[in-house]
């Protein structure tokens, strides 16, 4: 790893401006468990990493049913696992953050991070997208809000820009109705990468779907939602043969790639299964 | 004397409170004043003539002391056995990550630097990396210059072509085979492969060498500190007796840390310097450029009469070499376990072909159970096929054939007697016959795995009557040897385990020991404690006895020794029709492994094992595409956690007495070999799907039940 030098703002202001003035050679470090994984690998060398572990107004999550949940971007992912708000009016959020990894990357990955990093693979960024949550992002001049369903570009890409910092992700009120699960689909270790994994979230009035998102992450270069499959739920019922026709749409919206974890074509026919099993799921909750 | 030992408490590790406080330095933590940091430049290419290399540029780097290539330090060959590899490449390099340049610099960030900066030409050349190739008529000859190659003890058999590294026929002759064949009623022969698989130990392979006038230090990862100390004398010309070794703590082995790269790197870099130099690899390198175990192809051939009976055997095992056979450490440069097809059964003619070629990959190394890991998988997956064909239940087909169990007219003997307990307490734990739900299955695997052999000894001191030393030279990677040895000494002497101290010394102070390989610390270093014990307390019994009293005792165990345990796995799966995803829902394991001398090292070597060998038959592969190593970190190549750990149950059978110490056997790479073909067995049972290759993925597994479609999903092999 090549070495760097390390700032540590103590505002967002003054990360703004470290990373505006660095440009290219700065690294936002946030929680570093994929940054710092690039850098001993050798495919990230920054010469500046600046370190937002001091800006107090990036730290915590605040919610309620009026208002939505705030996750501020350096909270890390046990957190949104484990904070009562999130458990109570998001749980499908807290279950995809239980999903990743280990407790100990948990401690350490944040909200923020995830989102930035744009791993196709990650596991908050579908369920974030489930409840049509909005990313803010301040710049130098401007502050702006992003729907996470519109912030992956590509592999490892997103509209956020350089000079840009991630400061919060917003779950709308209206979206914390949603009966919303995660499958995630691990043939080989329970810490690993999803082979594919879906988000899904209804709602169900007097037995016929009024909502639906999915979203898919490790389905392409960037997490998917499938509006397609949704369109097809909405107005329909929740026998099994209208959920199985709506998760048969889904493989058409993805373009996985093969890799160790499974083949393009087993990770199209993985989703589709998922998703399938995935809305059982979730009909079956919404029942109760 | 095997009366009332002390050895059912369970153990207090001798070295535990080091480790657990942070205390036990590992060679990575060790910093000598004016070190120096080593990295090296690993070829980008899998085969190729080495052009031109320029290191102008790498020794301008600021830090940087000494960058060298094989113009600096000529074609110095080194290996465990057969001493093929270059320290670094001279005229071509053979595989992805081959080492062709080294720096020593002031810091590792300087190093690596330079390591950057150094600029090679390489002419490509044809790749070879289909073992099955190797020996074709179109195959490109990897070495031209193999014939000049020596071992580093003895002489070395010429292979019948060049690309070939090693070689074993063991058993019956043409005709003897043919007979046998020719009292079959039905001769089965199926096709299995395994692949690459990593050891995964946590700790990469480090190493820290310097010059104390004319006499050359290491600290090193290795494990076999005695072997290193032979190997670099023979690959550098230095004196053997000038060479001191030191190897205390080794964080994690499997196979993989008896053989060694950097140290020898280092040594040139010390040399140049007159500094030290510390090497540690990056778990990339580890991953890529080291010694994995070797992908194999095996083909198998059993004669069956009708009514189930083995009347002869025969295999074709066929291992990827990779570019060099440096990583192996026998003469015939073969995995040897490769013989262990069907080492449970008596079969009156058995003929075995071990072959290993050369091919443009990461050298085959050795890694648990070198061998048998791939042998027993194929053995016991073909045991089961041959059962499902002739319609006989698995168990009751091994029954009929356990070794030792079938001479006419004779009462079956001791050891198959034993045999058949291990096999039926595995099969009766699982509940082999009872009736399970669809998607369910249970499968089993019966093996033989050999004893340690090798050679070893201690030093035992009586500095008083109630203070006893032990000296070894042994590393311990984990395992358990300083307490091993410590509680048979006290077990022997008849005194409390704490006024034994256990020390170990490098190469210049201990006796020589062949190393923590091959399963042989308890049987070797643990027998010569027993013994020297007994003689020690003769000695300071004596009237007018004179402390400290020493005694000096090495044993040999040799390598046709006669002694094996017997293990049965018996495993039950669940597979999902939908997905292909394979679930042990549990696991038995019964064993006949002797006397136990550390109960908890026992334990959890058995059930170590075991997760290690569900970890190599479900998910472990090392990719490799036209000859690079795709995989970078072990969160691509996944090893089982806690999470993915079935309950499992272990059985102990009373069996014969084992060689080691108060007839202990060894257990170091026993727990992981039924793993795979019970687990395979167990998925054709549940769902109809005979997969021969592993890892058994659940993509394999879905692939399979597609094909077939599911209006006519296969037959369930009978019994699930």
């Amino acid at each position: 790893m090549r070495p760097f030098r390390y700032h540590r703002p103590g505002t967002v202001a003054e990360a703004a401006q470290l990373i505006a003035d660095l440009g290219e050679d700065g690294a936002i470090l946030a929680g570093g468990t994929s940054l710092m994984t690039l850098a001993r690998l050798g495919l990230a060398e920054p010469q500046h990493v600046v370190g937002l572990a001091g800006v107090p107004e990036l730290c915590g999550i605040e919610g309620n049913s009026g208002d939505g949940i705030t996750l501020g971007a350096m909270a890390t992912l046990r957190q949104v696992e484990t904070i009562p708000p999130v458990r109570r009016l998001a749980p499908g959020l807290a279950e995809a953050a239980h999903q990743v990894a280990t407790v100990r990357i948990r401690n350490q990955a944040t909200v923020g991070g995830t989102l930035v990093h744009a791993d196709p693979s990650q596991d908050l960024p579908p369920m974030l997208m489930v409840y049509d949550a909005v990313a803010r992002l301040t710049g130098p001049t401007r502050t702006r809000e992003v729907p996470v369903a519109e912030l992956f570009v590509d592999f490892f890409e997103t509209v956020v820009d350089p000079d840009e910092i991630l400061t919060s992700v917003h779950l709308p009120p209206a979206s914390l109705g949603v009966i919303a699960g995660y499958l995630k689909f691990l043939p080989r270790t329970q810490d690993d990468y999803a082979t594919i994994s879906v988000a899904a979230g209804l709602t169900v009035v007097d037995g016929c779907i009024d909502t639906a998102r999915i979203a898919v992450a490790g389905g392409g270069s960037t997490p998917q939602r499938c509006r397609e499959a949704e369109s097809a739920l909405v107005g329909g019922g929740t026998d099994v043969a209208g959920l199985a026709a709506a998760a048969d749409l889904v493989p058409e919206a993805l373009d996985p790639v093969s890799d160790a974890r499974g083949s393009g074509d087993y990770k199209r026919e993985m989703a589709r299964i998922s998703t399938r099993r995935l809305l059982q799921r979730l009909v079956s909750e919404s029942a109760t | 004397m095997t009366t009332n030992l002390p050895f059912a408490i369970p153990e207090v590790r001798h070295e535990g409170p080091l480790k657990v406080t942070g205390h036990a330095r590992y060679t990575a933590d060790h910093a000598l004043p004016g070190q120096l940091h080593a990295a090296c430049l690993g070829s980008g290419v899998a085969h190729a003539r080495i052009v031109r290399i320029d290191t102008t540029a790498a020794e301008q780097v600021p830090g940087v002391r000494a960058v060298l290539t094989a113009a600096d330090i000529g074609d110095v060959r080194y290996g465990r056995q057969l001493r093929d590899m270059p320290v670094l490449a001279s005229d071509r390099v053979r595989f992805m990550g081959q080492r062709v340049a080294a720096v020593a610099a002031d810091t590792r960030q300087a190093a690596e630097e330079a390591v950057r900066l150094i600029d090679v030409e390489y002419e490509e050349l044809p790749t070879l990396l289909d073992p099955r190739l190797a020996t074709t008529p179109d195959a490109p000859v990897l070495h031209p210059e193999a014939e000049a190659y020596r071992l580093v003890q003895g002489a070395r058999h010429a292979p019948a072509h060049p690309n070939i590294q090693g070689e074993l026929v063991v058993g019956a002759g043409a005709e003897e085979l043919a007979a046998a064949f020719g009292r079959a009623d039905h001769v089965f022969e199926h096709t299995f492969r395994t692949p690459r698989q990593h050891q995964g130990y946590i700790e990469p392979h480090a190493a820290i060498v310097w010059f104390d006038d004319d006499v050359c230090h290491v600290i090193s990862t290795n494990k076999a500190p005695f072997g290193l100390r032979q190997q670099m004398a023979a690959a550098t010309g230095h004196p053997v007796d000038k060479i001191v070794v030191y190897n205390k703590f080794i964080g994690g082995d499997f196979g993989g840390k008896g053989f060694s790269l950097d140290e020898y790197v280092c040594f040139y870099l010390a040399r140049e310097t007159g500094r030290p130099v510390r090497s540690i690899m990056s778990y990339l390198e580890d991953l890529s450029s080291t010694a994995p175990r070797h992908a194999t192809e095996l083909t198998l051939r059993t004669g069956v009469t009708r009514d189930g009976t083995f009347v002869a055997h025969s295999a074709e095992v066929l291992f990827d070499g990779g570019a060099y056979g440096a990583a192996k450490a026998n003469a015939h440069l073969v995995p040897h376990g490769g013989v262990d097809t069907m080492s449970a059964y008596s079969v009156p003619a058995t003929h075995h072909r071990l072959t290993a070629v050369y091919t443009n990959a990461a050298p085959g190394g050795h890694m648990r159970a070198p061998g048998d890991v791939q042998a027993i998988f194929a053995g016991e997956s073909h045991v089961d096929m041959i059962a499902s064909e002739l319609g006989i239940d698995p168990v009751e087909l091994r029954r009929k054939n356990l070794a030792g169990g079938k001479t006419e007219g004779q009462d079956p003997s001791e050891t198959a007697a034993v045999i058949d307990q291990v096999l039926l307490r595995a099969a009766d734990g699982i509940d082999w016959s009872g009736v399970r739900s669809p998607g369910r299955g249970v499968g089993v695997a019966l093996y033989r795995r050999k004893g340690g052999t090798g050679r070893g000894g201690v030093v035992m001191r009586a500095l008083s009557p109630d203070r006893i030393q032990v000296i070894t030279g042994a590393a311990d990677q984990g395992g358990g040897t300083v307490t091993m040895i410590a509680r048979v000494a006290a077990a022997t002497m008849g005194i409390p385990e704490r006024q034994v101290e256990v020390v170990q010394q490098p190469t210049a102070e201990a006796l020589f020991d062949s190393g923590a390989g091959a399963s042989r610390v308890t049987r070797v270093l643990g027998e010569a404690t027993r013994l020297a014990a007994t003689e020690l307390s003769r000695l300071i019994a004596e009237p007018g006895a004179v402390f400290p009293v020493e005694v000096a005792q090495e044993v040999v165990a040799p390598a046709d020794e006669d002694c094996g345990a017997y293990g049965a796995l018996a495993v039950e799966v669940e597979v999902d029709e939908e997905t292909g995803q394979i679930r042990v829902v549990e696991a038995v394991l019964a064993a006949d492994t002797g006397t136990v001398i550390s109960p908890l090292a026992h334990r959890g070597q058995l059930e170590g094992g075991f997760v290690y060998g569900l970890g190599g038959a479900l998910m472990e592969e090392l990719p490799v595409e036209g000859g690079q190593i795709m995989c970078g970190t072990l969160g691509d190549y996944k090893l089982p956690t806690s999470p993915d750990v079935p309950p499992l149950r272990i059985v102990s059978v009373a069996g014969e007495s084992g060689t080691g110490p108060y007839g202990a056997k060894a257990v170091g790479e026993f727990g992981n070999l039924g793993v795979a073909p019970a687990i395979a067995n167990a998925v054709a049972r549940a769902s109809g799907v005979r997969l021969q290759q592993l890892p058994l993925s659940a993509e394999a597994v879905h692939a399979r039940l597609r094909q077939t479609g599911p209006e006519s999903a296969p037959p369930r092999e009978p019994g699930g």
